[in-house]
């Protein structure tokens, strides 16, 4: 797991580790990274280049979808964001601060 | 006194005053009774005649202006300042992230422990979902059949009864080239003969005039564009020559030519190649993986395994100027007769093709001698044999009754999945080349001096979902 920043107490930095190992150890997964709501990455498994593009796209993609949902429905909101491709699938779960990006390879 | 009277009259306002003034005159004379000075006289009325009411003459003059010609003139004007600028490419910057902004540490552990949850249902769902299968969306238009693009040929070639001996196509994939010559020739031939090339993107391109073409002493047997040069081709000849043209150059194509020394090839060079062996070679094929491993195709059938680093001094039957190398390293089990073509397939390393006289195509892997499947694709000769840059399943075979065949080992192993008819006399179809940079052409050429370009149909384009793997699995049924 690459950290990029090691900056807040360990009892918070145990948890987060620890979750985000969770997830990437799941069947299929190839990568998981947290970016920031100015979608720049801040945790990741793959590498620079990767991720700095998945950051960048995902963080447009999701704004983009949010104001979707809202503008269909103001009272409604997104709460998950999945993008199926040939090869793999993008899971993207947002919220007000940050963005989880799961991608996996599901069976076929 | 004697007032005398004025004669002086302005006008005549009344007899009256005119008797007046006649009675004044001689009233001076007779004399009234009144003393002189002091007597009352009338005097006529003066009139002025007005002046302002008289007709004037309107009084006009004509006057003209014109305006003078307008003179125009020329001139041009050109700035003569300039600046000097230079531009530089910079190698690219490996991409770093950036610095990391201070986060709340407290709050992404609240973030996580809130989407863990959802996250890991659905990643668990995915894992067991069929929602998917056999789902597959189109995005570019499909091509259902495979349909012949162009027939170019070159009729002075065609006139001398030549046969296309070697298609490639250039580096950016829009030249096709094809070398003349006979493949039949037992003996020495001193044919004069063509290469030539045609460039298919061009506007108004001519099937029966090649963009470009080269004279060559003797029957060209093989040619190979350069792989990052688009105009670099270099072919091999009968007579044992190797020669590279630029064909750019129309007025002088020639870069390089081996010439006839006691080294060269005495024998033809069938394939361009880096090596030579003992055996009589018949096909050359580089593996993608390993810059230094090439499979030979021989006379006897037998492909063999070889390596450029091979250290072992060759055993020669005429000395010669350059130190040869034995490459072989490995046989594999033979065809029925000379193989005339081999090819190493782009996606596997241990995977290789070999195609020959008797009709079939063998897969072999690198790590046992005989083959992995066996496919009898003609009951003549096959002459060419390669695999598709873009699908790991598909290859493609020329053969020699006149058909190029495609296989898609996904769909059957036993027997073609399209088979087109190139000539319709069933004249042979010596070569074949798949375009890498656009992936649904294929240039074949056959035994009429022709070169058709094919445009293959979408299913042979597109890599499909887990090709790469069933190309593992069948590398992998290696006899243990």
């Amino acid at each position: 797991m690459k950290t990029l920043v090691n900056f807040f107490p360990d009892l918070f930095q145990a948890e987060v580790e620890e979750t985000l190992k969770r997830i990437q150890s799941h069947k299929g997964v190839i990568g998981t990274m947290v970016v920031n709501a100015e979608g720049i990455p801040i945790r990741t498994t793959l590498d620079n280049s990767t991720t700095v593009q998945y950051a960048g796209l995902l963080h447009q993609l999701t704004m983009k979808a949010k104001s979707t949902v809202r503008d269909i429905d103001p009272q409604n909101d997104l709460t998950f964001l999945r993008i199926r491709s040939k090869k793999h699938e993008i899971m993207v779960a947002p919220d007000k601060e940050y963005l989880l990006i799961v991608i996996q390879n599901p069976c076929e | 006194m004697a007032t005398s009277a004025q004669p002086w009259q302005l006008g005549l306002a009344g007899s009256a005053g005119a008797e007046a003034l006649a009675t004044s005159g001689t009233a001076s004379t007779e004399g009234p009774e009144r003393p002189g000075p002091l007597q009352d006289e009338t005097l006529g009325v003066a009139s002025v005649p007005s002046q302002w009411r008289g007709v004037q003459g309107i009084r006009g003059e004509t006057k003209s202006c014109q305006t003078a010609s307008i003179a125009t003139a020329e001139a041009s004007v050109q700035a003569r300042k300039h600046v000097d600028a230079e531009v530089q490419t910079e190698a690219p910057e490996p991409v770093s992230l950036p610095s990391v902004p201070r986060y709340n540490g407290p709050q992404l552990a609240a973030f996580l422990r809130k989407v863990e949850a959802m996250v890991t249902r659905e990643l668990n769902k995915n894992w067991q979902s069929h929602a998917f299968d056999g789902f597959e969306v189109n995005w570019a238009e499909q091509q259902q059949t495979v349909n012949c693009l162009h027939t170019l040929s070159y009729p002075p070639a065609q006139g001398q009864g030549l046969h296309v001996t070697g298609v490639s196509w250039n580096s950016t994939g829009s030249v096709v080239a094809c070398a003349y010559g006979r493949l039949d020739d037992g003996d020495w031939s001193t044919l004069r003969s063509f290469v030539c090339a045609w460039n298919l993107d061009r506007r108004g391109l001519s099937p029966q005039q090649p963009s470009a073409v080269v004279e060559v002493p003797s029957a060209a047997m093989c040619l190979a564009f350069h792989p990052t040069r688009p105009s670099h081709v270099a072919g091999g000849l009968y007579s044992g020559e190797v020669l590279v043209w630029d064909m750019s150059r129309p007025e002088d194509p020639l870069l390089w030519r081996t010439g006839l020394t006691d080294d060269t090839h005495t024998d033809p060079v069938y394939q361009p190649s880096r090596g030579e062996a003992e055996v009589g070679a018949t096909a050359v094929a580089f593996s993608s993986f390993d810059p230094s491993l090439f499979v030979l195709g021989t006379e006897g059938g037998f492909p063999l395994k070889c390596s450029l680093s091979a250290e072992e001094a060759a055993v020669t039957r005429m000395p010669s100027s350059v130190p040869l190398r034995a490459p072989a390293q490995f046989t594999f089990a033979p065809h029925g007769g000379p193989v005339y073509s081999v090819s190493c397939s782009p996606f596997h390393r241990n995977l290789f093709l070999s195609a020959g006289t008797d009709g079939h195509a063998h897969l072999y892997s690198m790590l046992q001698a005989q083959p992995l499947t066996s496919l009898q694709l003609s009951h003549k000769y096959l002459f060419a044999v390669r695999w598709s840059p873009v699908r790991p399943l598909v290859f493609a075979a020329a053969s020699g009754e006149g058909d190029v065949q495609l296989f898609d080992l996904q769909k059957s192993s036993q027997k073609p999945t399209v088979s087109v008819k190139q000539t319709e006399d069933e004249s042979p179809v010596y070569c074949l080349e798949f375009n890498c940079q656009q992936t649904q052409l294929l240039a074949a050429g056959d035994a009429k001096g022709t070169v058709k370009v094919w445009q293959l149909s979408s299913e042979f384009t597109e890599q499909g979902a887990r090709e790469t793997e069933l190309l593992d699995q069948l590398a992998s049924e290696v006899a243990s």
